[in-house]
């Protein structure tokens, strides 16, 4: 039968081919092979058939040739039916011929054979679009209701007639409908599915079994042998029949663990041999009259067979869909783990949570640690949770799919960017049912695209902030200049004296030089005001609120790099002022900057700065505050001093020149300590209306 | 000394002075490069901040002008990314205001020996060379020839003709360039930028 079913197979094949349309011609030696095939294994099949009939009636037990050519259409491309039905013909023909039937006789079994192969086949075929396997319980509901049901039915009409005409037997057109129908419908439920499930795959999948399945195998068909052989052989006809249940269980054993294969196989072995003992006259269906006891056993095979099909076609298809759903699983966790992707699901019904295992390394959740909204909820940036939650509430109430960026700040004080996607499942009574959803951590992402802006602000950045720097070095030179000449002096003149060679001249003018660079030093330093001024670029009228969001942009990463939330309550109403643009953008540089350095020792979450704009009487103030050490009580008016600083390096030129600036814009610079850190106020003068005019 | 400061002029002259030497001061790079060039060993003590030309701007004007100036910068601020390169560029030393006189001092000496040193290069080579240039060019052929190490039979083969002719030759060479034994006029020949006729294999 395997070779049988590796040509078969081929066909099948081929015919696949066909349908892809590079196989055109239908006599190739697969046709031909599979034809010869169908002839010999119809022939067989005729032969086993007349074994098992039960004398005097003309119809068999179990007629296996109508099984066979079924099987065959139903492995086979359609086109190539009429050669099948033509290589079965002779082997018809050759079986009957043996058994004195008359020749018109013959021909009409053929005819009304063949019919039921070709409704049962067509019917199958029409509606199981792939190849026939009774793995699914569709297919195996289809098979028997089309195949094993109505082909037997409708042809034993015509069989029965043929057999009341020809006045073949002594039997009724009642009597061979239903002999024939029930002896049909036996034999496509125990032959059809063991043909075509054993063929259909070839043998290839044999050498892929472990041996352990190999000797399962072994002892199921060893206990089912023997146990049929006491149920069907070794009691006497008349024992309890419920001995009948006996193979039961090793049938549901084949079922269940070998599926369809092993379904169909165990159904044909139990068949086989119960109709075997009854026909020599042994067991339990071998007590009453020929008909009667072939109606009992076929009632029997046929009512245990259909639900083991039925049994073993659930539990391949539970087991495919098994797999599946673990290939489906590993696809998703590849997925994941490529993609950074973090899974899960709240299941609030069954009150049960998954997340996938890079997903929960992301969140730095425990391996079993339950998921819920509020956990999620705790691991978000505390600025971000707000938000968060009200896009998933959002979320729940319109029943539409979420999506949010947020940062996470994780216990080991990791902070992660990412993008979240779910929405809430909902069951048949439109109750929530799940939250399901995709995490995507986006930090590296992110810290590229800050790195880009980073470099293209770079320019800008640099510049500003280091026109600060700029002010103070150029500050510094100018100091050194003096100093430089003033050192110099001194040591040449030390030299002089030294070398002994002192004119009193020369001394004169050394000393006169040096009096005048001291001068000139102490000038600069108290002149800080004039060169403040010395370097102011245009006045224009601007709005502080948009001097403040542009410092803000300069400084977005070092913000970010300082992880310090900024914290904007600008009065929208702000009047302008006649201020240097640049110079009073020095002036919020160096005091962020100021506040950012405070608060190097504040912890991460509560690093903030608060920056405020408003109008009160006749000036705009402006107040950057900070959660940082604060300023030192004692030292409070010295802070806008020059060389005063409270940084480890610290030239102490940083609020002087801040001072300058604002003074020269005829404003007022001041400082106050607060709760847990430090404000700095200054105050522009509100440009009127008039003046502007005068300005302009 | 460059620095457009006068009291820095003035200051760091007489200091210069005190340790004696002739400084002469200037408020601008191009003030320098205006004056004839002086045939000595030179030491420029430059502000890196200045109006008109930079610290390294003058350095590749002054290595166009082929006179052998060494280079002390002076600065107000670490600037590190100049200082290198000016460093890179041959520059002595690098000073930030205010200084210590002695560093200066030292500084200043050490330019000194190196333009002087320099300066005597040049005048070795240039003097060489005027010895090598009154060769004929068969003489100058020859003369490649022999630094090469070449036998005076090898010369000849070289140039197909007698080594009586060549040995004549050779004689004119040693008497033109002043030298008696081939070491002498290898050295000659290093000094004046000569290369053998081949690379000996």
């Amino acid at each position: 039968m395997k070779s049988i079913s590796v040509q078969l197979e081929t066909a099948e094949n081929q015919s696949r081919a066909a349908r892809a349309g590079d196989w055109n011609l239908p006599f190739d030696s697969r046709t031909v092979v599979t034809g010869l095939l169908v002839f010999a294994a119809y022939y067989l099949g005729a032969k086993i058939g007349f074994a098992l009939t039960f004398r005097p009636h003309p119809v068999s037990v179990l007629w296996p040739p109508n099984s066979i050519l079924l099987a065959a259409l139903l492995l086979t491309p359609v086109r190539i039916w009429w050669v099948l039905l033509l290589a079965a013909f002779p082997a018809h023909l050759a079986a009957q011929l043996q058994s004195n039937v008359p020749p018109t006789m013959i021909l009409c079994w053929f005819i009304s054979n063949s019919c039921e192969a070709l409704i049962g086949a067509g019917c199958v075929r029409y509606l199981i679009d792939r190849p026939v396997r009774f793995d699914r319980l569709r297919n195996v509901g289809i098979f028997c209701f089309f195949a094993a049901f109505l082909g037997p039915f409708l042809s034993s009409f015509l069989d029965a007639a043929f057999v009341v005409i020809n006045h073949w037997g002594q039997d009724s057109y009642w009597q061979v409908w239903r002999i024939r129908f029930t002896s049909n419908v036996l034999t496509a439920l125990t032959l059809v599915p063991f043909i075509v499930s054993w063929s259909a795959e070839g043998i290839a999948w044999l050498g892929k079994i472990r041996r352990s399945r190999f000797l399962e195998a072994g002892l199921l068909l060893l206990g089912l042998l023997s146990v049929n052989t006491i149920a069907f052989y070794k009691f006497a006809p008349t024992a309890d029949s419920a001995l009948l249940y006996l193979p039961l269980p090793f049938l549901i054993w084949a079922a269940v663990r070998f599926g369809s294969r092993g379904a169909s196989a165990a159904i044909c072995t139990v068949g086989f041999l119960a109709i075997w003992s009854a026909g020599h006259g042994y067991g339990p269906f071998s007590t009453r009259s020929a008909e009667e006891n072939a109606l009992s056993i076929q009632m029997f095979l046929i009512v245990m067979s259909v639900p083991l099909m039925l049994l073993a076609a659930v539990i391949e298809e539970r087991s495919k869909g098994e797999t599946t759903l673990r290939e489906r699983e590993e696809r998703i966790s590849l997925a994941a783990e490529s993609a950074d992707l973090a899974f899960w699901t709240i299941n609030f019904e069954r009150k049960e949570s998954w997340m996938s295992d890079n997903g929960r390394a992301i969140f730095n959740f425990g391996p079993d640690e339950p998921l819920s909204r509020e956990l999620f909820l705790s691991r978000v940036h505390p600025e971000d949770r707000n938000a968060v939650d009200e896009a998933i509430e959002s979320a729940r109430a319109s029943s539409q799919t979420f999506e949010f960026e947020y940062r996470l700040l994780r216990p080991d004080g990791e902070t992660r960017w990412l993008i979240s996607r779910g929405r809430y499942g909902y069951n048949d009574r439109g109750g929530i049912r799940e939250l399901i959803g995709v995490a995507i951590d986006v930090t590296a992402q992110v810290k590229a695209n800050l790195q880009l802006r980073l470099q293209r602000e770079e320019m800008a950045h640099l510049s500003r902030v280091s026109s600060m720097g700029e002010l103070t070095a150029s500050l510094a030179h100018e100091l050194n200049q003096p100093l430089s000449a003033i050192a110099s002096n001194a040591a040449a003149g030390r030299r002089f004296l030294t070398q002994g060679s002192p004119e009193p001249k020369m001394f004169e003018e050394l000393l006169a030089d040096v009096a005048a660079d001291a001068r000139r030093a102490s000038d600069i330093i108290h002149g800080i005001h004039d060169f403040v001024r010395k370097r102011e670029g245009t006045r224009r009228l601007v709005n502080l609120n948009e001097i403040i969001r542009e410092v803000l942009r300069l400084l977005h990463s070092d913000l970010l790099g300082r992880a310090t939330f900024v914290e904007k309550q600008l009065d929208p109403s702000l009047p302008s002022v006649d201020a240097d643009p640049v110079q009073l953008q020095q002036v919020l540089l160096n005091l962020l900057m100021n506040s950012l350095e405070a608060m190097h020792l504040t912890s991460t979450e509560k690093r903030r700065i608060l920056i405020s704009t408003k109008c009160e009487a006749d000036s705009v103030v402006t107040s950057v505050r900070d959660y940082g050490s604060g300023l030192p009580e004692e030292d409070m008016d010295k802070v806008f001093t020059h060389f005063y600083s409270t940084k480890p390096n610290g030239m102490g030129m940083g609020l002087t020149i801040v001072r300058s600036i604002i003074e020269a814009h005829g404003g007022k610079l001041w400082a106050e300590n607060v709760a847990e850190g430090a404000r700095f106020f200054f105050a522009l003068p509100v440009t009127r209306k008039s003046e502007t005019r005068e300005v302009a | 000394m460059v620095d457009d400061d006068q009291s820095v002029r003035r200051g760091l002259g007489r200091l210069l002075k005190s340790a004696g030497y002739a400084p002469e001061t200037f408020s601008s790079a191009e003030d320098y490069l205006a004056r004839e060039i002086f045939e000595g060993s030179i030491c420029l003590v430059l502000d890196v901040r200045m109006p008109g030309l930079k610290g390294p701007g003058l350095q590749e004007a002054l290595e166009k002008r082929g006179a052998c100036e060494q280079i002390v910068f002076l600065t107000g601020h670490g600037d590190v990314p100049t200082a290198t390169r000016a460093m890179k560029k041959g520059a002595v030393d690098f000073l930030t205001k205010p200084f210590d006189d002695e560093e200066l001092i030292e500084a200043v000496r050490r330019a000194l020996e190196r333009a002087e040193k320099q300066l005597r290069r040049r005048g070795e080579r240039r003097e060489a060379r005027g010895r090598v240039d009154k060769l004929t060019p068969r003489e100058f052929e020859v003369f490649r020839f022999v630094i090469m190490g070449l036998l005076n039979k090898q010369i000849a083969a070289e140039l197909h003709t007698a080594e009586k002719t060549i040995k004549v030759h050779r004689g004119r060479v040693m008497q033109k360039l002043g030298v008696t034994s081939v070491p002498d006029l290898v050295r000659v020949s290093e000094r004046a930028g000569v290369s053998p006729a081949r690379k000996p294999a």
